[in-house]
């Protein structure tokens, strides 16, 4: 893997429904700012900066990284644009990291964001077409039928898509940046919120958001300069595969166990459920986490349901093996930025830096994100000592 | 070989692809389309070397540090054409819809030029170093059609 990386600023903004009072550049600035001031950084000392941002008809400004790079501090310096649909938040910070254990760079910082406010991202994806049924359906429409799938392989019962609203809403009461603070939320409130793609529910889909969440990245030596200890990075890989292929399965995909398994043997992970201290998982739609649990070997497969249902995965009820601590994709999605928001909380939580929602004593925790039709996976694994 | 009747059987559908986007502007960009639509007037930004940027930026390209509305000044409505370009033929969407200049002009007390189209009247009428004014259009809405074009000074 080459020199050690670490990561030694983190920032990023209330992410929220309209940010009105800045501009695109002026949000990513503001998470960029935070996270240089933890490293006890400016902008002049980074060598390159990796953006990332999911497609460009979600915003309707194409290629905005190139009017950006003056107000990122790249003007005679490196800045290049990493794009993987909504797993791009993950995939820049990998791209980034590489730079430093490839030992091009010593100094670099990875941002990913979103400003959904300023169009309706479910029509810049799913556009109408002559001749052809409109759809309307968005990503949630796109998804349900794999969890439906899900449901009829396991036969999980309908209450664990409700329950992982519940507990990812309440850890996000948890998160000052959280963009949902559902104070009332309870299993109740999730289940008579209006049916939208059957089974999802309204309160088990992810909102839309504006927000940016930047990472300063740095070679060993410079590991100590932050205001907190360092997170070290452990492990990081990508895969993917087509949308549609023969004998695809979308509901336990292929390039996302084949990833998470590259992943784990990188930092000797053999049992991720006991090894791991948390997890911080792209799961847009409440039912993600079941699959997800399956998929990336914290159990076997059809046995992902149970350790939701047993509370393994909740703050709340003291479950050993916590997912989305922050209130996960379904509190806070600025799309281009949702990836960085899960590998940075992953960072966070060793450093020690996650305030309410700290897991007590975390060493070792993993990032997910995902994105496309569940084809493009980016994953990290980041530890308070050294590899 | 069979007459080709793709012509004839082939569908047809208008169809026009759009999207709902807006734009937040931010406090600096923002204050600068409303000085031109409230008051006829432009606003640049002083950078932490002293330079005047008209359009104004965000960021401060010398310090690289955030710049703040406390940071703008007014700069004049007239300047100095640094560069042109002549356009024999207006397009649809052209600010004009006759022969005119695509210009670089440097209002003055800015450093820096901003783009825009000189009604000249012909291109012998331009010259690099010419004074022009900016004229607006009536019912000015805050954005950059605010301004018509640029007229030579007389």
């Amino acid at each position: 893997m080459g020199d050690r990386c670490a990561v030694i600023g983190i920032g990023q903004t209330k992410h929220t429904d309209k940010r009105l009072d800045v501009n695109q550049t002026g949000m990513i600035r503001e998470s960029c700012n935070r996270a240089l001031k933890d490293a006890n950084m400016t902008w002049k000392d980074l060598d390159a900066v990796v953006i990332g941002h999911a497609p460009d008809t979600i915003e309707g400004c194409m290629t905005p990284e190139l009017y950006q790079a003056e107000a990122l501090g790249m003007v005679g310096k490196p800045l290049f644009r990493v794009h993987t649909a909504g797993s791009v938040g993950g995939s820049t910070v990998i791209v980034g990291s590489k730079l430093i254990t490839g030992g091009i760079h010593e100094k670099i910082l990875v941002v990913g964001w979103q400003k959904m406010s300023e169009s309706q991202s479910t029509w810049a994806l799913s556009p109408v077409i002559p001749f052809q049924p409109a759809l309307m359906a968005g990503a949630g429409g796109f998804f349900a039928p794999h969890i439906r799938e899900y449901i009829r392989r396991s036969g999980a019962p309908e209450h664990i898509g409700i329950k992982v609203a519940v507990k990812d809403r309440k850890h996000a009461l948890r998160n000052p940046f959280a963009h949902i603070h559902q104070e009332s939320v309870c299993e109740e409130e999730i289940r008579n919120s209006p049916m939208l793609w059957d089974p999802i529910r309204f309160g088990e889909t992810c909102p839309s958001s504006d927000g940016s969440c930047a990472m300063v990245l740095v070679s060993e030596k410079h590991a100590d300069r932050g205001s907190a200890k360092p997170a070290w990075i452990h492990g990081t890989e990508m895969r993917s595969e087509p949308t549609i292929m023969p004998g695809r399965d979308e509901v336990n995909p292929r390039s996302g166990s084949d990833c998470a398994k590259s992943l784990y043997k990188q930092a000797g992970i053999t049992n991720p459920r006991k090894q791991f201290d948390m997890a911080e998982v792209y799961v847009p739609f409440s039912w993600f986490e079941p699959m997800w649990l399956e998929n990336l070997g914290f159990c076997d497969e059809g046995e992902g349901w149970k350790l939701t249902d047993e509370g393994a995965t909740s703050m709340d009820e003291g479950g050993d093996i916590p997912w989305n601590c922050s209130g996960g994709v379904l509190s806070s999605n600025p799309i281009g930025g949702t990836g960085t928001v899960r590998f940075a909380e992953a960072a966070l939580q060793v450093r020690g830096q996650a305030g309410d929602r700290q897991v007590d004593g975390a060493k070792l925790a993993l990032g997910h994100a995902y994105g496309g039709g569940s084809q493009f996976f980016a994953m990290w694994i980041v530890g308070s000592e050294k590899p | 070989m069979a007459p080709d009747q793709t012509q004839e059987v082939a569908l047809r559908a208008d169809h026009k692809l759009e999207f709902p986007y807006v734009r937040a502007t931010g406090p600096i960009l923002g204050r600068f389309f409303t000085e031109i639509r409230d008051n006829g007037k432009f606003v640049g930004i002083k950078t932490s070397t002293g330079r005047v940027i008209c359009p104004p930026v965000d960021v401060d390209p010398d310090s690289l540090e955030d710049l703040s509305v406390e940071d703008m000044v007014e700069v004049g409505t007239s300047g100095v054409v640094t560069t042109w370009s002549w356009l024999s033929e207006a397009r649809p969407k052209n600010p004009l819809d006759k022969p005119f200049a695509w210009a670089l002009i440097q209002l003055d007390g800015a450093d820096t030029a901003l783009l825009h189209a000189v009604d000249a009247g012909s291109e012998e009428a331009m010259s690099t170093g010419m004074r022009v004014k900016a004229t607006f259009i009536d019912e000015r809405k805050g954005n950059i059609h605010d301004i018509a074009c640029f007229v030579p000074e007389d």
